[in-house]
């Protein structure tokens, strides 16, 4: 029997970007990243073989793979995100992506804690009476703006000041500032001055 | 940005990251890319290999860029421009400057020459600590490396005279005949993912998207565009005077709630305060910051984490905590700091109960009664997404593409036009076939196209603007000129508009003003006959040394509001106090005070680090990082510890002056003991949040929310001070006295 080296998680792909980068082997890479040592799906991943038959042939179920760009610095790494039954799994090098050919740096290469963090905010709170109640979005959202409409008629739509984000998208930035103008404010700004 | 778009027309970085490759000195000042911007040193490297550029450090921290560097250039904090002028002088006495460019593409040359004049080598070495001999070695290695690049982040611009520092880094590279081409240029590296882009088509209190403005004709602009009356845009707000008058900053937005309103530039108190991405750690000024989060009446904060806002203030009530999603978790461009737009695919639907914040903004429009409006462009897509918005997480990708041809038809200003969702997408599925060391498409459908369609890309076939201020190409292959911005003449009468022989190639061999109406014709009519000559339709101009319309014209050297010699101030102070801006008092000589470097004899300067970014909510709740650099820490030079009795591991304490409330503020936190920096200085990394003054506020998050690593916030010590212009704060000059705790 002619044994090969094989990536841990190969039976999960098919991937032509899983052979990309023999040099490493993806319990090394794992554990480089760190990704090995995280919650759900991931940490499954590095018990399986390092070697198996070479002739084997069953179909292995595929990642689906999404090319996106880093959300922290403004250099806009590319880098391939890989999803398993709608769970961000693993990451991998985007190797021909113009500025950064697949290198990322410490943070690139902890995207996917952005989402899968335990650390998320799950659902919507309110702090009552000093403590963290947990409260739908629709309580939330009537609340909230149940408030500004009443700060509104007393003291005017300049009684609202709106800090958003240059880590939101351009869509996203685009529409804070429609929604800010058609609130009727020029109270508003982000970090470009920060 | 402000400093950059005064000289030549647009606040953006002029080259690319890649075109670093084509350099031959790289004078990165203020800035430390290998921990800031770690894949931009890719670059810089190869440029340093390849090339044999002379990669050269000017920072008041020795940093890890630092030690790539061949030059090292100790700078006290805040004194940038001396610095700059002293090497300008070197230049000009040589004979070194570019006159083909001065004498062509600038303008009022004669106004910079009286004031770098003032500037000689030992009154350069007396303010800033360089030497004589150090600044010569770095004005000849510049002057001759050329094509060499100048690249600067915060550390240039968070200061009191910010605009005036970046607008004298422009001011060396006109001189040096560096702007306009490959490897040259002025190349600020900024800080988000999509700063540039929410920048250019967010727009801050002071600015519709594309840099229109509010003035009426802005308004009348973005109104025709969204398809709503302007009446009713103006019936929304309070008068047509604040309709027309910028808002207040993330600077400074706690002053609106805390100051009476008799001080204010509106008549209310700020109320209620929205966050949406934002952490108040990044913010200077930390303890009003937190009595103002205590004051206002309602806090909502939209964010995928609990961010210091949520745990800073002590308070019972009136704070909301909403689940945001990531940009990972739904489609959308995003804008990098050389200006290329890149589409993001969405990897997985929003976690939990996270909402994207189009979802969260269209629901708020909804239930406040403005969502027929908000929404008017975005109709075509709305099939499929119920009538209500009430339980919707996110919306299809065709509604992210509508916004962005939206975006596409109103920023006309900028050339926001040929970056349209089909050809961001059909990029990134080509991405292979684009050049290294151009960013230029080689064959395939995209051939000839810049990666990422930077702006300005003028319709659905330019290629984009990977260099600005290029003559040597046509308009339609990306050249341009300087933007003829202040029309043909200046106050003075001399022209403003490029010599004869100083034109982007293929149209009109000299100057002209911009094309009428180019910016708000939405037919683009104006645009299309602009091309169809050969000439761009934002004009070909000249820069300015002299930009008359703001404070110092001419960049001019002055102390910062907290400066440590007390005997330079008399010479060089700063500012006037300033009765409003950003509808706030901005004090600057009534703050400067001489006694203060008596009491607090330190400079304070902050920065970032790798593992982090910004007030770091998300990567402080990553425990992998925090692995790497777990806990709050000063750096402070062996003398200074020794000197404090202090070891490497103690705490100390960090005090800073009594600003604005007449009592010091103060932190607690581990020394690190190091000569990255020099024995006058110490420097603080901010990403830190969930400490207060020595107090843990981690038992104050919702449960399983604090992140891994809590810590002091360096902004609760930095200093009072903001920029004359752009009211950016003054966080890289301050000072402080530290003591053992």
């Amino acid at each position: 029997m002619t044994l090969r080296r094989v990536r841990v998680s190969e039976t999960l792909r098919t991937s032509p970007v899983a052979t990309l980068n023999p040099l490493m082997d993806r319990r090394k890479f794992l554990k480089s990243a760190g990704v090995g040592l995280g919650v759900g799906a991931a940490g499954s991943l590095v018990s399986s073989p390092i070697f198996r038959e070479a002739s084997a042939k069953a179909e292995p179920p595929k990642l689906e793979q999404y090319k996106t760009i880093c959300t922290n610095c403004a250099v806009g790494c590319g880098f391939i995100a890989e999803v398993k039954d709608g769970v961000w799994v693993s990451q991998e090098p985007w190797f021909e992506h113009p500025i950064n050919q697949g290198s990322l740096c410490a943070k690139g290469a902890a995207a996917r804690s952005k989402v899968v963090s335990e650390k998320r905010l799950r659902y919507p709170m309110k702090l009552v009476g000093g403590k963290w109640q947990r409260i739908s979005w629709d309580q939330g959202m009537s609340e909230i703006t149940a408030k500004l409409q009443d700060v509104r008629k007393k003291h005017g739509p300049d009684a609202l000041h709106f800090n958003f984000s240059a880590h939101q998208s351009n869509e996203n930035g685009f529409a804070v500032r429609k929604w800010a103008a058609m609130w009727g404010t020029n109270n508003v700004d982000f970090q470009a001055r920060i | 940005m402000a400093g950059l778009a005064q000289v030549f027309g647009f606040g953006a970085m002029t080259n690319h990251q890649n075109d670093i490759r084509n350099s031959r000195s790289v004078m990165i000042i203020g800035m430390n890319p290998a921990e800031n911007h770690p894949i931009s040193m890719q670059h810089i490297l190869t440029a340093k290999e390849v090339n044999r550029a002379v990669i050269i450090s000017v920072d008041p921290r020795f940093t890890k860029t630092s030690a790539f560097a061949n030059i090292y250039c100790r700078l006290r904090s805040g004194t940038d421009i001396p610095f700059i002028y002293g090497l300008i002088n070197i230049i000009l006495a040589n004979g070194w400057e570019d006159k083909k460019m001065v004498n062509e593409r600038t303008y009022d040359f004669e106004a910079l020459k009286a004031e770098v004049a003032k500037f000689d080598a030992a009154t350069v070495a007396d303010i800033t600590g360089v030497s004589k001999e150090q600044l010569f070695q770095v004005a000849k290695a510049m002057a001759d490396n050329r094509p060499g690049t100048v690249i600067w982040a915060m550390g240039g611009t968070q200061h009191s005279n910010g605009t005036a520092v970046v607008r004298t880094y422009c001011h060396l590279q006109l001189v040096l005949g560096n702007m306009g081409r490959p490897g040259g240029g002025c190349d600020v590296f900024r800080g988000h993912d999509s700063i540039q882009g929410v920048t250019d088509i967010g727009g801050g209190p002071e600015t519709l998207p594309g840099y229109y403005g509010i003035a009426e004709t802005a308004w009348k602009h973005w109104s025709k565009v969204w398809d709503v009356p302007y009446e009713w845009m103006l019936s929304r707000f309070k008068s047509k005077e604040m309709m027309e008058k910028p808002g207040f900053t993330v600077a400074r937005w706690y002053e609106g709630v805390l100051l009476d309103p008799k001080e204010l530039g509106q008549d209310t108190n700020i109320k209620a305060v929205f966050f949406m991405g934002h952490s108040t750690n990044s913010m200077s000024q930390m303890d009003r910051v937190k009595r103002a989060l205590e004051k206002v009446e309602l806090i909502v904060d939209f964010d995928p984490f609990v961010t210091n806002t949520a745990v800073l203030p002590d308070r019972t009530d009136g704070i909301y905590v909403m689940p945001a999603a990531t940009n990972y978790e739904q489609w959308c461009s995003s804008t990098n700091t050389n200006r290329d737009l890149q589409w993001r695919q969405r990897v997985v639907d929003p976690v939990f109960e996270a909402r994207t914040d189009l979802a969260i903004l269209i629901d708020l429009a909804e239930r406040l009664g403005f969502k027929k409006q908000f929404i008017k462009n975005m109709k075509g897509s709305w099939k499929g997404v119920p009538a209500s918005m009430k339980e919707v997480k996110a919306l299809p990708e065709q509604t992210i593409d509508d916004v962005l041809r939206e975006v596409n038809m109103g920023t006309l200003s900028i050339g926001y036009i040929g970056q349209t969702p089909e050809r961001l997408k059909r990029q990134q599925q080509w991405a292979h076939v684009f050049d290294i060391k151009t960013k230029k498409a080689v064959g395939g459908p995209v051939d000839g196209e810049q990666w990422g369609l930077p702006w300005p890309c003028w319709h659905d076939k330019h290629p984009g603007t990977s260099i600005l201020y290029r003559t040597d190409i046509p308009v339609a292959q990306g050249g341009s000129g300087f933007r003829a911005l202040w029309g043909p003449k200046a106050p003075d009468g001399q022209t403003m508009l490029a010599a004869e022989g100083s034109a982007p190639a293929g149209g009109p061999n000299a100057g002209y003003p911009a094309q009428k109406e180019y910016a708000t014709d939405l037919t683009r009519g104006a645009i299309k006959e602009a091309m169809a000559e050969g000439r761009h339709p934002y004009g070909n101009g000249r820069a300015r040394f002299n930009s008359w319309n703001i404070p110092d014209p001419v960049p001019t050297h002055r102390e910062p509001i907290h400066s440590p010699r007390p005997d330079l101030i008399a010479k060089w102070p700063t500012y006037d106090d300033v009765k409003e801006h950003y509808r706030v008092p901005q004090p600057y000589k009534s703050m400067q005070k001489p006694e203060w470097a008596k009491q607090y004899p330190i400079v304070l300067t902050t920065g970032r680090i790798v593992e982090l970014e910004g007030g770091s909510a998300a990567e402080r709740a990553d425990w992998w990082l925090v692995e790497l650099n777990p806990e709050m820490y000063v750096e402070i030079h062996p003398k200074l510890a020794n000197d404090h009795g202090i070891k490497n591991g103690d705490w100390v304490w960090i005090e800073s002056p009594e600003d604005m409330d007449g009592k010091p503020s103060r932190i607690k936190v581990k020394a690190k003991v190091t000569k990255r920096v020099g024995p006058d200085t110490v420097f603080l990394p901010y990403h830190w949040g969930g400490v207060f003054e020595g107090k843990s506020l981690a038992s104050k998050y919702p449960e399983g929310t604090a992140p891994y690593s809590v810590g002091e916030s360096a902004n609760t010590v930095t200093n009072y001070g903001y920029d004359r212009v752009t009211q950016m704060q003054e966080t890289k000059t301050g000072l402080c006295r530290i003591k053992k705790a």
